[in-house]
């Protein structure tokens, strides 16, 4: 087990040899948080727990807090599962076997991609991890892509708890389910002609050589883990913001017009940045809405919110993000109200 | 301790997981976590804790340093690291990692409360109610009322066609919330997943004189005042109102969410 919180921590490695900092720029500031400040900074606070529970009585900040505590909380053990599920990926699969698993050509291997999507039973904070590892063991940007798109939305948990909320209704199920596979295909094809490999920033994989699989494995895990985790923590800053402080009845009022609507539940997923499990849920509650405007807010929450938009930022680069997230909108709008006007 | 050293940066690493992995140990074994997430999460989350505990130590232990593969790439991988700039490919870094200790400090300094009644006054009035209108039977009182949840009492009276709630006595738990006429509504947040989620339910609390505190939590027996349903499904701003004739003071519950699927 880990060495507990008070006591002995920083003993490993002390004398270990320092390897010499191959390439590393001198004076980068990396080690401005190093490990006996973090421990000491957390052992101070448990000390003084609840401390600042009456400094921030203003009631919009306590919603705030608990928003941006609720989101990160609720993340973490899909964020651990992504993670590990990429770990798995980059030290047991033999190199190269996911490329050359897949189909050579976008145009089989993006659908391909979209429908393995289908494994990952998790929420949308799994699965950029491990599309990002999926990139850079080889497979096809596009691929990735879809395979990120995808399996937020129509992964079995996903589609149970859609099942559950929409009782007697399995139309929008299917409807999830077809509508989202085609924004993830869109997206994915719509990359491979127009994306620009230059646009990923690839240095933000750090790809790890372990000699054994297992030490390849924890190190994935443990860099995954940190950098998702820590862009998590911005998008999940971003939502509690917009929610303590937009009001919802401003976004609610907007459900007469059915394009308006549709636009306005959009981007309403987008704010809100509900975990895809629960969100079918929140959904089924906004009744005012008409349904092809609700399934828009099913299809874009798990492809693009402003969680994910942080995460993709920290992954992928802020020049992908830029360019990636607009056009996942765009497509899932469309694609859901297409959907929903032949299904629902 | 020189700041590119990749032990130290790896040492870094391996305290906050296991500061992460703590909280998360903590959150999955103690109430601490209801107010933000349902009970239901607890053993996913204690597994992760336990998850990024092990793997705290196996880095704090690592033996000697396979930092990582400075930008060489493992043959066969692709193109993917072929323009890696060193920096970049060097492991041992917390990087954006050393944000995860907010929520941390978040969590342990501020100790945000439950959702309460500012939060329920942000949001418009539920539609509520299952789509079918179809309800099962009410349960059987218990001590002369009916115990019901706020969500499912709002469904009931807003949708149910068999009108279930006419007639009999109810007993709801709820925070109050101030009403627009002096009065207060009775109200509660429903939960599905964590409280970025949560949608407030209120019922109007009628024929109380007492006034009540905001976020005092009350047990209301009553009975529903049935209104006219207006125009077909169509959700409105009404919300249900229940006749007090009897409400008792009590501590907030251990977990003040609902977890309701028939507020859906």
């Amino acid at each position: 087990m880990a060495p507990t919180e008070d006591g002995g921590v920083p003993v490993a490695q002390v004398d270990s040899p320092v390897r010499p900092a191959t390439g590393e720029p001198a004076g980068r500031p990396g080690g401005l948080l190093d490990a006996r400040l973090l421990l000491l900074l957390v052992v101070l606070a448990l000390g003084s727990r609840s401390l600042l529970a009456d400094a921030v009585d203003s009631p919009a900040l306590q919603t705030w807090s608990t928003i941006f505590v609720s989101i990160a909380i609720q993340a973490l053990p899909f964020l651990v599962l992504g993670v590990l599920v990429s770990g798995a990926l980059s030290a047991l699969l033999p190199p190269g076997w996911l490329a050359r698993a897949l189909p050579g050509r976008d145009v089989v291997a993006v659908p391909a991609a979209g429908l393995a999507g289908v494994v990952l039973p998790g929420c949308e904070c799994a699965s950029v991890p491990v599309a990002a590892r999926l990139r850079a063991g080889g497979v096809r940007p596009a691929a990735a892509l879809a395979f990120m798109l995808a399996s937020p939305a129509i992964n079995p948990v996903v589609l149970v708890a859609t099942a559950v909320a929409f009782p007697g209704r399995p139309a929008v199920v299917v409807a999830r389910f077809l509508a989202s596979l085609l924004t993830s295909v869109v997206v994915g094809l719509v990359w491979s002609r127009l994306g620009r490999e230059e646009w990923i920033d690839r240095a933000r994989v750090r790809l790890v050589e372990g000699d054994t699989r297992w030490q390849s494995f924890s190190q994935t895990v443990r860099e995954d883990f940190l950098q998702a985790g820590g862009w998590l923590v911005v998008g999940a800053m971003a939502a509690a913001t917009l929610q303590a402080f937009v009001p919802r009845p401003v976004l609610d009022a907007v459900a007469g017009n059915h394009l308006l609507a549709a636009l306005c539940l959009g981007l309403l997923a987008v704010v809100l940045a509900i975990c895809s499990e629960a969100d079918a849920f929140v959904a089924a509650s906004l009744r005012q809405f008409p349904l092809d405007a609700r399934l828009v807010f099913l299809v874009v929450g798990p492809a693009i919110d402003i969680k994910l938009l942080a995460m993709q930022v920290g992954v992928f680069g802020r020049r992908f993000a830029v360019r990636f997230a607009p056009l996942t909108f765009v497509v899932a709008v469309a694609c859901a109200l297409l959907v929903g006007r032949w299904l629902l | 301790m020189s700041r590119g050293d990749p032990a130290a940066g790896r040492r870094t690493q391996g305290a906050m997981l296991l500061v992460v992995g703590g909280t998360a140990l903590w959150l999955g074994l103690t109430d601490a976590s209801l107010a933000y997430v349902r009970a239901a999460l607890r053993p996913a989350l204690a597994a992760s804790g336990v998850v990024l505990l092990l793997l705290a130590a196996a880095t704090l232990r690592a033996p000697t340093a396979p930092a990582t593969a400075a930008g060489a790439d493992p043959a066969g991988r692709g193109p993917a690291a072929a323009g890696e700039p060193a920096g970049h490919a060097h492991g041992g870094r917390l990087g954006a990692g050393w944000l995860l200790i907010v929520p941390v400090l978040v969590l342990l300094l501020v100790a945000p409360p439950a959702l309460g009644s500012f939060a329920a006054s942000r949001q418009a009035p539920r539609a509520g109610g299952a789509a079918t209108g179809a309800f099962p039977p009410l349960a059987d009182p218990v001590d002369g009322a009916v115990p019901l949840p706020v969500s499912e009492f709002v469904s009931r009276a807003l949708y149910d066609e068999h009108r279930s709630l006419a007639q009999a006595r109810v007993r709801v738990l709820g925070f109050v919330t101030p009403g627009d006429h002096g009065g207060y509504r009775l109200a509660r947040f429903n939960v599905f997943c964590c409280a970025a989620d949560a949608e407030a339910y209120e019922i109007d609390v009628r024929g109380d004189p007492t006034p009540r505190k905001a976020d005092q939590w009350l047990l209301v027996e009553g009975r529903w005042l049935p209104e006219p349903v207006a125009g077909g499904m169509q959700p409105s701003s009404r919300r249900p109102v229940l006749v007090a004739e009897a409400v008792t003071l009590v501590r907030p519950p251990a977990d003040r969410y609902e977890h309701n699927l028939y507020g859906v």
